[in-house]
């Protein structure tokens, strides 16, 4: 398969959508911290999932016929595309709820129900790769990927808005920055997984072989993008911020340094995964 | 139940590739699009034990096809006659049956956006006649016809070539209707 930007846009920015969402949520309304960031980091997770419906678009050939999906609505496209409707008119009912000073409780709720949609979403957007026709994604692995991608771009976008905000709250930033080496560690073991996945898949065939990964024309891309950016830079701005060390540099320039590696990794990912995505038998 | 399907002989197939040409020009294929290509398997082995043979990829209408269940507005579907079509008014585009397809063997148009693939020729079928790459085989290794009617042309020509010698493309779940005739005498066949 040939590598499909507009999708790799669209769930890159879906997932920090998400991500970013779903942090504030559990930060603001599960944890009490940092409420001053609720609505800036709803309307960026509405933004983002704006951009990435858009770039979706940009990947059909006629969009103007997309109304037909809604004959099939079981296929992957038409189930993404109502999760982002669902999603979005979630924020805007936790926008308006805001704005109109509701309660803790209902606040809350909203958010509750925010965060399932956003970790649903972001599954689904894996999932709808999952398929027996390419060995290289027929793995639950794939999916899970993707919720832990965008759960980690939505701990380092949730940590510049708490970095950026007025009174900053210096515990809030400290749960992020536990929360993204946990996730970090999670990515870690899922990477790993899904290498092993790969190695082991039916079918073998040099597109999709280690060899390719590790150490052909994708390793700077595998080596580069996804364990230098995407694992080892984020844990070292994350560690050194936890311990204190790096004083010369701010907190803000930390988390934005670390938002802009795991987005590097999260393309480098997406890439990544078109370019082993051959089918069992690529013909054509 | 009925399955229209295609057997292919591949001890006849001498690999000139007419197959591929007929097929363009019948179906106006656009440039830079395949509904039918003519692969070299081999060769291997060691001198002088050195085996190659020649197939034919195309459109297998799997009978539990994968790209129909991906496509989001039902543009792809099974014909009453078990083959796998696309109704091109319906299509968007979404490339999504093209991943399903575990052999590759769709294209996408990039002149009028839609994905397209081997039909079987189902408007020359409607005729009376057959498909374009049936017709101009210059060996005669192609057949098409209803595998699900023993009285058929290919349920024949499978039954005479016995079970050991016909194959089919890995089956992920999708089944696979296009059957391959190739004898050990011809080459060994690579799964």
């Amino acid at each position: 398969m040939s590598i499909q930007w507009p999708l790799v846009f669209f769930t890159l920015f879906v997932g920090l959508g998400c991500g970013t969402f779903v942090g504030s949520v559990l930060l603001t309304e599960w944890a009490g911290k940092a409420k001053q960031i609720r609505t800036i980091s709803s309307m960026i997770a509405i933004v983002a999932l704006g951009i990435g419906g858009i770039a979706s678009t940009l990947h059909l050939g006629h969009p103007e016929r997309m109304f037909g999906a809604l004959a099939h609505p079981t296929s992957g496209i038409f189930m993404e595309s109502t999760m982002i409707f669902l999603l979005g008119l979630t924020i805007v009912v936790y926008l308006l709820a805001i704005r109109r000073n509701a309660s803790e409780p209902v606040c809350k709720s909203i958010g509750t129900i925010g965060i399932v949609l956003g970790v649903v979403l972001a599954f689904v957007n894996g999932d709808a790769y999952v398929m027996a026709s390419i060995p290289a994604w027929n793995t639950w692995i794939l999916p899970v990927l993707y919720v832990i991608s965008a759960a980690l771009m939505g701990c380092f976008s949730t940590g510049i808005l708490i970095a950026r905000a007025e009174n900053a709250d210096a515990t809030a930033l400290a749960v992020i920055k536990k929360a993204a080496l946990a996730i970090l560690a999670i990515q870690t073991v899922l990477l790993a997984a899904y290498l092993g996945h790969i190695a082991i898949a039916p079918y073998p065939d040099a597109t999709r072989s280690m060899a390719r990964i590790l150490t052909g024309n994708l390793a700077l891309l595998f080596w580069g993008g996804l364990v230098l950016a995407g694992l080892l830079a984020p844990a070292a701005l994350m560690t050194r911020f936890y311990m204190n060390k790096a004083r010369n540099i701010s907190a803000l320039a930390t988390v934005q340094l670390g938002l802009a590696c795991v987005l590097v990794a999260g393309v480098a990912f997406r890439v990544l995964m078109f370019s082993v995505g051959s089918s069992v038998r690529q013909f054509f | 139940m009925s399955q229209r399907t295609m057997v292919v002989d591949l001890d006849r197939c001498f690999g000139c590739k007419s197959c591929e040409v007929a097929c363009k020009q019948e179906n106006g294929v656009a440039l830079g699009c395949t509904w039918n290509k003519v692969l070299t398997v081999g060769p291997s082995g060691t001198y002088p034990k050195v085996e190659m043979y020649y197939l034919p990829a195309m459109c297998q209408e799997c009978k539990d096809a994968p790209c129909v269940k991906a496509c989001p507005t039902g543009s792809s579907y099974k014909n009453s006659d078990g083959v796998v079509l696309i109704d091109k008014e319906k299509c968007i585009g979404c490339r999504y049956c093209m991943m399903a397809c575990p052999y590759g063997v769709r294209t996408f148009n990039e002149e009028t956006k839609v994905v397209e693939k081997c039909t079987l020729c189902t408007q020359l079928q409607a005729v009376g006649q057959e498909p374009a790459c049936v017709k101009i085989c210059p060996a005669k290794c192609r057949f098409v016809g209803d595998s699900d009617d023993p009285n058929s042309e290919v349920a024949k020509v499978i039954n005479a070539a016995g079970s050991d010698s016909v194959h089919g493309l890995p089956d992920v779940g999708n089944k696979p209707s296009t059957r391959y005739i190739l004898h050990r005498k011809t080459a060994t066949w690579k799964e």
